[in-house]
């Protein structure tokens, strides 16, 4: 193994904006062997590069797109009325800088 | 040193023209109240769903057939992860395996050379919302999150700033052409990212490329380019070329400089992968071609159609291809059999000018082509003088009356041979000095006789005619 | 009790006037209070539910429940889950909204494991639900609450949503029914995503019957999601005629035949042999069930496909959870730590370890390797049984390796034993197959499943197949009494 280590799993938490304890930190490198070995078995599929990835559950329908028509926008009210800040008609968060 | 030659890539996002956003039913405009255009995938409520607007995949579909691209048999979306507070899903729609348009190629014009640039693709995505930022707060509006934009990505194959504006202004006469974008910089419509490296003029290998993002105007990128450039020609000159780092680095409109936001190992991974919620969508070969018959002809190709089959000035020509409106008009003339000199020459001088003074549209004004026509062709039959028709040019607008409303007895110019000969012989008799100065050879009283018959007749002698019976009459 | 009918039932009560629908939501909403005493069901019970006008439509006047990872306006919706906690939605999920329209009543929104990610029922963040025959045991999840409810008789139906078995698993455990159409068939606008390619809407009912009622009730293309269709040529209610005579059913050797066992426990081999004995009930019908053996390195793979599959995709769909337009938020003043803080403080362990290994399985230079193929295997297994489709009206199997387990016994660990009996049902979803669970007999007292997946599109001869099989048995309608 050793290839998804601590500290890789900690720094994958930090860029999903998500904090691990170390148990925690440790179940994911746990289960993540179990993947990893089950991941052989399909690596082990003959020709397996070839087959074209199923990315949508039905790819056989037929579907229209939607026509250029705007509709009315959300009344401001509703749109706000669960946010933790607000300002005016505005969501506010703590200054966003680059 | 050797000679240095630049290598510039661009990534040019326009913002598309439509009812609806790319992919909610929210309106597409700008709107100074904020959050007055949202629905709820734009704030990303949870449950909600993207759907696709059939119009900005129409509009991209025919940008990529401009640009000559290759369209895609499926077209699919691809999910772009990255978390910023102006990006409320936590992801952009946008494409990456399959986008509307790849490996394309244009032909633009560098001053008066023709330069080639290869389009690595073109694809269709959303913006993001707007931030503003106060003291220790900033604020989010969701009105342009959503909002579609093509994005164009060339391949490496510019070689100065002056190649990339052209470029860029270029690309903003065909979005305009296309009808699909305002494609205008100072609405923010258009912003740019670029790439620059340097390298040895005969080297074959790119040298170290580092980014500038968000530059949102012509002037901007130009300058960025050329400040790249001489950066990176001064630590290669002094020996540091290593110190050029393969980064992100960031226009500063202020200082005139880039600024360095981040290096390539920190370079984000953005994730991708199919976005499973817009399924793939079938592009036939009769949608296509239907779109390409909404493709007008676009203004290199009305240029020089203009100069080589018409005979047309590149002065000329350059300013009646620069808005699709005035080249429709003018080829309008052309289809009406007026003079391909002739309409130029109203157009670019007395109808622009009209449009231009008064911020019309040219396909607004009351003298439609038709009507021009009927004005050149009183010139042409003698009927009127220029400067009459000039007159009678504004007189069609300003009353919006056809053009023969203002011919009358009274105006209409004298081109009755017998009567002008009658006018001029009168003049000789009475103007024998200058008579005999001129047969002495003081041959520019010529135009004293020409005056003194446009005095007697009020302007309305034909010109052409006056002088030739003068000159027949003058030689005694 | 009103509440144990079934919906044809209930409609012909208040058709002749002999309940009122008030009647219905009273004796529903004092039913909820008690299973949610006992077995802790519910996030939200709507105690001022107001009846409606009794009409045509079948779900007219009568209560039914909704699992909370739909939303609903002005009522609570939290995906179980800490990050949405205090949402209310300003908007109503296609399929409820379609209900509401009919005349039907929420009267309550039942607990889910967070966001549908998990089988156990335990890790919403109202706590465990209990399962209705055995308090011990768990309900198995997602539709955990929804499960327990119906089984419980709160009332004829409750909504669920199926990413991997979320309805058909749990469906199993307390001995009802949960049906997961093709996919598309019902809008997911309005349902919290966990995994968008695997996510289906469904419900949990009593009967087959009831199942086809509600889902005719529920169907239909939603011009907000691009990938719902028009299925107005289809009834289901109406298909249901029982008559299968030469239809043909297989199940997966690999997967049903006893012999794969040889160190079996008692519970398994039970379960099996009610099985094989159920089938040749159904042979009894006239249709023909044959034993087809499938590449075993398929089988394996299904498990791992599905983990990383819907790990990634769950690791996207949740990047909206940051606190920012809705959710409790962070208090901390710089904006990055103010999302983290939502995030970290928000999910259960098990979400963020999944969110970590999708988020691995997701990285450039790991793709290949674990997105893309485990999407490839994916096809091949749907292409598998897409050819055996063209042969088969579907396919049978058993739920599960026996009844519902005891809460120390299993947890969501994806450990190396997790074994294709336990996973298999997550074949519906790969391919988006109608796929149906009723109840098969006892074991230990307790209930367990059996299981119909079709072709797409193909839910009326799936849900007819059914009905005929529950026809042949007596666990239709039943109400969960607690064993010792």
């Amino acid at each position: 193994m050793g290839k998804f280590t601590k500290e890789m799993v900690d720094d994958y938490a930090d860029k999903l904006l998500i904090g691990l304890t170390p148990e925690e930190n440790k179940m994911v490198l746990d289960e993540f062997e179990a993947i990893d070995k089950s991941i052989d078995v399909i690596n082990e599929i003959p020709n397996i590069s070839e087959v074209i990835p199923m990315t949508h559950a039905l790819d056989d329908f037929a579907f229209e797109l939607r026509e250029d028509i705007a509709e009315e926008s959300i009344p401001i009210d509703e749109a706000l009325r669960n946010a933790g800040g607000v300002e005016g008609r505005e969501i506010e968060v703590p200054k966003v800088v680059d | 040193m050797k000679k240095q030659k630049a290598v510039i890539g661009l990534e040019m996002h326009c913002e598309l023209k439509s009812n609806s956003k790319v992919f909610s039913g929210a309106r597409n405009s700008y709107n100074e109240t904020p959050n007055a255009n949202i629905a709820p995938v734009d704030m990303a409520f949870p449950g909600t769903l993207p759907v696709v607007n059939k119009k900005c995949v129409a509009d991209a579909l025919k940008m990529s057939m401009a640009l000559n691209c290759t369209q895609p048999e499926y077209m699919y979306f691809d999910r772009k992860n990255y978390y910023y507070p102006d990006l409320p899903k936590g992801y952009q729609i946008t494409q990456m395996e399959s986008p509307v348009g790849i490996n394309g190629h244009i032909e633009i014009e560098v001053g008066d050379k023709l330069v080639p640039v290869d389009i690595h693709d073109i694809h269709l995505e959303e913006d993001a919302a707007s931030l503003d930022h106060y003291f220790d707060t900033s604020t989010i509006d969701y009105n342009r999150a959503g909002v579609p934009l093509l994005e164009l990505v060339t391949e490496p194959c510019l070689h100065s700033a002056e190649e990339a504006v052209a470029f860029l202004e270029h690309m903003r006469d065909v979005y305009k052409y296309c009808d699909v974008s305002e494609a205008d910089t100072k609405k923010g419509q258009i912003r740019c990212d670029v790439n620059i490296s340097i390298m040895d003029e005969d080297a074959t290998e790119f040298g170290t490329r580092v980014e500038v993002k968000n530059v949102n105007s012509f002037g901007g990128v130009y300058d960025a380019i050329n400040y790249e450039i001489k950066r990176q020609s001064a630590l290669k000159e002094a020996g540091r070329y290593n110190e050029v780092e393969q980064e992100t680095r960031r226009w500063d409109e202020e200082s005139g400089t880039t600024i360095h936001m981040r290096s390539k190992v920190d370079a984000i991974d953005y994730k991708y992968f199919v976005e499973p919620n817009l399924p793939k969508f079938k592009i036939t070969k009769e949608w296509l071609e239907e779109l390409r018959k909404e493709i007008p002809r676009l203004h290199l190709e009305r240029k020089y159609d203009y100069i080589n089959n018409y005979g047309l000035s590149n002065y000329d020509a350059t300013i009646l291809v620069k808005e699709k409106n005035v080249a429709d008009y003018f080829e309008e003339c052309l289809n009406l059999g007026i003079d391909a000199k002739v309409a130029s020459n109203w157009i670019t001088t007395q109808v622009l000018g009209y449009t231009n003074k008064y911020e019309v549209n040219i396909q607004d004004i009351y003298l439609t082509p038709k009507r021009l026509k009927d004005l050149t062709d009183l010139i042409k039959d003698g009927t009127i003088s220029s400067k009459q028709a000039k007159e009678i040019f504004f007189k069609v607008i300003e009353e919006a009356k056809e053009v023969k409303e203002f011919i009358s007895k009274d105006n209409a110019q004298i081109s009755d041979k017998e009567e002008l000969t009658k006018i001029i012989e009168e003049i000789i008799n009475n103007n024998l000095n200058q008579v005999n100065e001129y047969r002495n050879g003081k041959t520019n009283l010529f135009d004293y006789f020409v005056g003194q018959v446009m005095k007697n007749t009020r302007g309305k002698a034909n010109p052409v005619l006056t002088k030739e019976i003068l000159n027949d009459k003058l030689k005694g | 009790m009103y509440m144990e009918k079934s919906i044809s039932e209930l409609h012909d009560l208040l058709k002749s006037g002999k309940a009122t629908s008030k009647e219905l939501i009273k004796e529903s909403l004092v039913k909820s209070h008690e299973v949610q005493e006992k077995y802790n069901a519910f996030v939200t019970i709507c105690d001022d539910a107001k009846d409606t006008p009794v009409t045509d439509e079948l779900v007219s006047g009568i209560p039914f429940g909704v699992k909370d990872n739909y939303s609903t306006k002005d009522v609570l919706s939290t995906g179980s889950s800490n990050t949405l906690k205090n949402y209310v939605p300003f908007y109503t999920a296609t399929v409820v909204e379609k209900l509401f329209n009919k005349g039907a009543v929420m009267v309550n929104k039942t607990v889910l494991d967070e966001f549908g990610m998990g089988g156990t029922g335990t890790t919403g963040h109202t706590g465990i639900v209990k399962n209705p025959w055995d308090p011990k045991r768990m309900c198995a999840g997602s539709s955990a609450g929804s499960a327990c409810a119906v089984a419980a008789g709160v009332y004829p139906y409750a909504l669920g949503s199926d990413t991997g078995d979320s309805i058909r698993k749990p469906a199993a455990f307390c001995g009802i029914v949960g049906y997961k159409p093709t996919y598309g068939m019902l809008s997911r606008y309005g349902l919290f995503p966990f995994a968008s390619s695997l996510d289906h809407c469904g419900v949990l009912t009593r009967s087959v019957g009831d199942a086809a009622i509600v889902v005719d009730a529920m169907k239909g293309k939603d011009s907000h999601d691009m990938t719902s269709w028009d299925s107005s040529n289809i009834n289901l209610t109406k298909s249901l005629t029982g008559e299968v005579k030469g239809k043909k059913l297989f199940y997966i050797k690999e997967i049903a035949n006893i012999d794969n066992y040889p160190h079996a426990s008692k519970e398994l081999r039970e379960h099996l042999e009610n099985f094989h004995h159920i089938l040749d009930k159904f042979r009894n019908l006239g249709v023909e069930i044959d034993e087809v053996s499938i590449d075993q390195t398929l089988l394996n793979a299904i498990p791992a496909v599905y983990v990383v599959l819907s790990c990634a995709e769950a690791t996207s769909n949740m990047s909206n959870l940051t606190g920012i337009i809705f959710g409790p938020r962070g208090k901390s003043d710089k904006i990055t730590e103010m999302m983290k803080e939502h995030r970290t403080n928000g999910f259960s362990p098990l979400i963020k370890r999944r969110f970590v290994i999708g988020s691995y399985i997701l990285q450039k230079e790991n793709q290949e390797r674990y997105f893309k193929n485990a999407a490839r295997v994916r096809r091949l297994i749907v292409d598998k049984m897409k050819e055996l489709f063209k042969t088969y009206d579907g396919l049978i199997l058993p739920v599960s390796s026996g009844p519902a387990k005891y809460f120390n016994e299993g947890d969501d660990a994806i450990d190396e034993n997790t074994n294709v009996l336990e996973e298999h049902l997550q074949i519906g979803n790969f391919g988006g197959f109608p796929s149906i669970t009723i109840p098969d007999g006892f074991i230990n007292n307790l209930p367990v499943g059996i299981n119909i997946t079709g072709n797409c599109y193909d839910d009326a001869n799936v849900l007819n197949l059914a009905y005929a099989l529950e026809g042949t048995m007596n666990y239709k309608g039943q109400i969960a009494k607690e064993v010792e």
